[in-house]
């Protein structure tokens, strides 16, 4: 069983609660939020372990701005993220490359939407030991 | 006919008129020397040959001149100059034959039909009013000639043993014959100029229409990404609360509803592929900028068989391989280009029955590498080999022998390859089945891929 409080920012209510089930039924604390604004409120109630981001919420860069926020925040910055994606696909945005630098875009890692339960178990399991 | 110059086929065109010189130059000299010496003629040889050779360093400066201003491309600066140098020399040239003409009979002389050719070659190279300009200049010099020489103002060469030497202080005929002259000038230019402004309004219609397209093209484009990225959201959406039902993580299901879910899954799963395919290509015709680096294209082809290895081992498909030893490292972008040629090897692999042969042969020559999948597979109809590159097409028998496919896979493919400056085709072999042809630049900048 795992153990740890996972924080999901994602506007796709169906996305969300599909992944808090896999991840409540493996053990682990699970709150959600629907934007960037909501995901602060629910930072400063309780500082999880693991935050799950989605790239595209109401535009195309809000995950990306809120991951810099974080890394800016010194309370926030140490929190692991793993970020969500539907277009991380080869000609559309290459977010490595075009990060560049870590302060750009410090995320810890990547995964392709829609994620399979044991994918994302696993992703969150390996977050989660590296602390 | 404006709209020609302004693109380098101006430049070929100058080159063009250099060319046609080089031929007049040689005609001059030659129809001396056999007037001459062969026709009995009487003319001021000397000075023909003299006005030639002036005309061949005349040739070479221009020639120099056009190279000069159009070795660093075709900027506004070099057309404006290109122009220039077109208008001084048909300007020259109908100088050059006023003065040929002098020395070589005057009206006598019947290469006085040549200004009209000067005539047509300002219409189609210049515009309407510069044109007949051209032709006042002709009427001037050569009239000038006639009337000059008829009044004795200036000497006159007979052509003795070949016209009447007698005509060119005949009033009447002088007239008749210039009149004539001026006449037909003015007419070439009015038609060439009326039938090359037709075929303007054409071109420049056809590129308007043109552009139109292509701004449909894009504006089409754009609207199925938008459509699909937000089918794939709700795809994607759908997916995850399905896989969770599915592996029992809510509860158990019974067989039926496992069943069923599956069915469901599945049929989501291969619109996901579609949808994802579709917007891959889509997203790559819209941008499509290519990653370039150097990658070692052997361990790509070795990667490629070793990912469709067990699907042919498990439909007894001989899978081998002939790699030319020298095909190593190439420029482009690694994981399209590996997925390029899996794809078409898994296509060889699935439209090939049970205990087939699949080959892969790669060779280099020169700056391009050369990648031939063969199959015994069922084939192409002769009539789809081109089509089944289209978006959504499908041959019928490959329709037949396998329902599901996005019809996007060789899509794809022609587009990856053609970015990287290659081409790809295919082909039915002799013996049954297919073969499927790439071609890649070892180095796209070398070749200049966009």
């Amino acid at each position: 069983m795992g153990q740890g409080s996972i924080l999901i920012i994602d506007d796709d209510p169906d996305i969300t609660e599909a992944m808090s089930v896999v991840l409540k039924n493996r053990g682990y604390d699970v709150r959600s939020a629907q934007d960037g604004s909501e995901g602060m409120t629910r930072l400063k109630e309780a500082k999880p372990d693991l935050i799950i981001l989605d790239v595209m919420m109401r535009t195309s860069q809000e995950g990306f701005e809120f991951s810099r926020e974080l890394k800016h925040n010194k309370k926030f910055k140490d929190i692991p993220i793993l970020m969500l994606t539907g277009v991380k696909q080869k000609t559309g945005l290459d977010f490595k490359t075009s990060a560049g630098d870590e302060d750009w875009l410090p995320v810890d890692e990547f995964l392709d939407k829609p994620v399979k339960p044991d994918v994302l178990l696993a992703k969150v399991e390996d977050l989660l030991s590296r602390q | 006919m404006e709209n020609l110059l302004k693109s380098p086929s101006l430049i070929q065109r100058a080159y063009w008129l250099i060319k046609l010189r080089w031929v007049a130059i040689a005609t001059l000299a030659i129809a001396t020397f056999v007037s001459q010496r062969f026709m009995g003629v009487s003319l001021a040889a000397s000075a023909l040959y003299i006005l030639s050779a002036i005309l061949v360093v005349y040739n070479l400066v221009l020639y120099g001149l056009l190279t000069y201003w159009t070795q660093a491309g075709t900027p506004p600066a070099a057309i404006r100059r290109v122009e220039w140098i077109v208008t001084l020399q048909i300007s020259a040239d109908l100088l050059i034959l006023a003065t040929i003409l002098h020395f070589s009979g005057g009206i006598e002389n019947p290469f006085s039909f040549f200004f009209v050719f000067h005539m047509i070659i300002a219409s189609i190279l210049r515009p309407k009013l510069q044109s007949y300009l051209q032709a006042t200049l002709a009427t001037f010099l050569f009239g000038g000639l006639l009337i000059l020489e008829g009044g004795g103002v200036i000497p006159h060469h007979s052509l003795i043993g070949f016209a009447g030497h007698e005509l060119y202080r005949n009033g009447t005929f002088v007239f008749g014959f210039l009149f004539v002259f001026v006449v037909t000038l003015y007419l070439v230019v009015y038609m060439t100029t009326t039938i090359g402004e037709q075929l303007r309004l054409q071109q420049e219609s056809l590129e308007r229409a043109n552009a139109q397209l292509e701004e449909k093209d894009q504006v089409k484009n754009e609207y199925v990404l938008r459509v699909t990225h937000d089918i794939k959201g709700h795809l994607a959406a759908v997916q995850s609360c399905l896989d969770i039902v599915l592996d029992e993580t809510v509860g158990p299901l019974n067989e039926k509803q496992k069943d069923m879910v599956g069915r469901a899954h599945r049929r989501t799963t291969k619109c996901m592929e579609f949808v994802t395919a579709l917007l891959r290509l889509t997203r790559m015709k819209l941008t499509g900028q290519l990653e370039m680096e150097r990658f070692s294209l052997r361990k790509t082809l070795l990667g490629a068989l070793a990912l469709v290895q067990n699907r042919a081992a498990n439909k007894s498909i001989v899978l081998r391989h002939e790699i030319d030893p020298t095909i190593d490292m190439i420029t482009g972008e690694a994981v399209l280009i590996e997925e390029t040629i899996t794809n078409v090897l898994l296509n060889a692999v699935k439209y090939t029955p049970a205990g087939g042969r699949v080959n892969i042969v790669a060779k280099q020559d020169d700056s391009f590498v050369q990648v031939r999948i063969t199959d015994t597979g069922i084939g192409i109809p002769p009539a789809d080999l081109t089509r089944i590159f289209e978006e959504f097409y499908r041959a019928d028998n490959a329709r037949a022998t396998e329902r599901d496919g996005t019809g996007l896979g060789l899509a794809f493919a022609r587009q990856v390859v053609q970015r990287h400056g290659g081409r790809i085709w295919a082909e039915n072999n002799p013996t049954g089945g297919s073969t499927f042809t790439l071609t890649l630049p070892v180095d796209p900048a070398a070749t200049g891929a966009s």
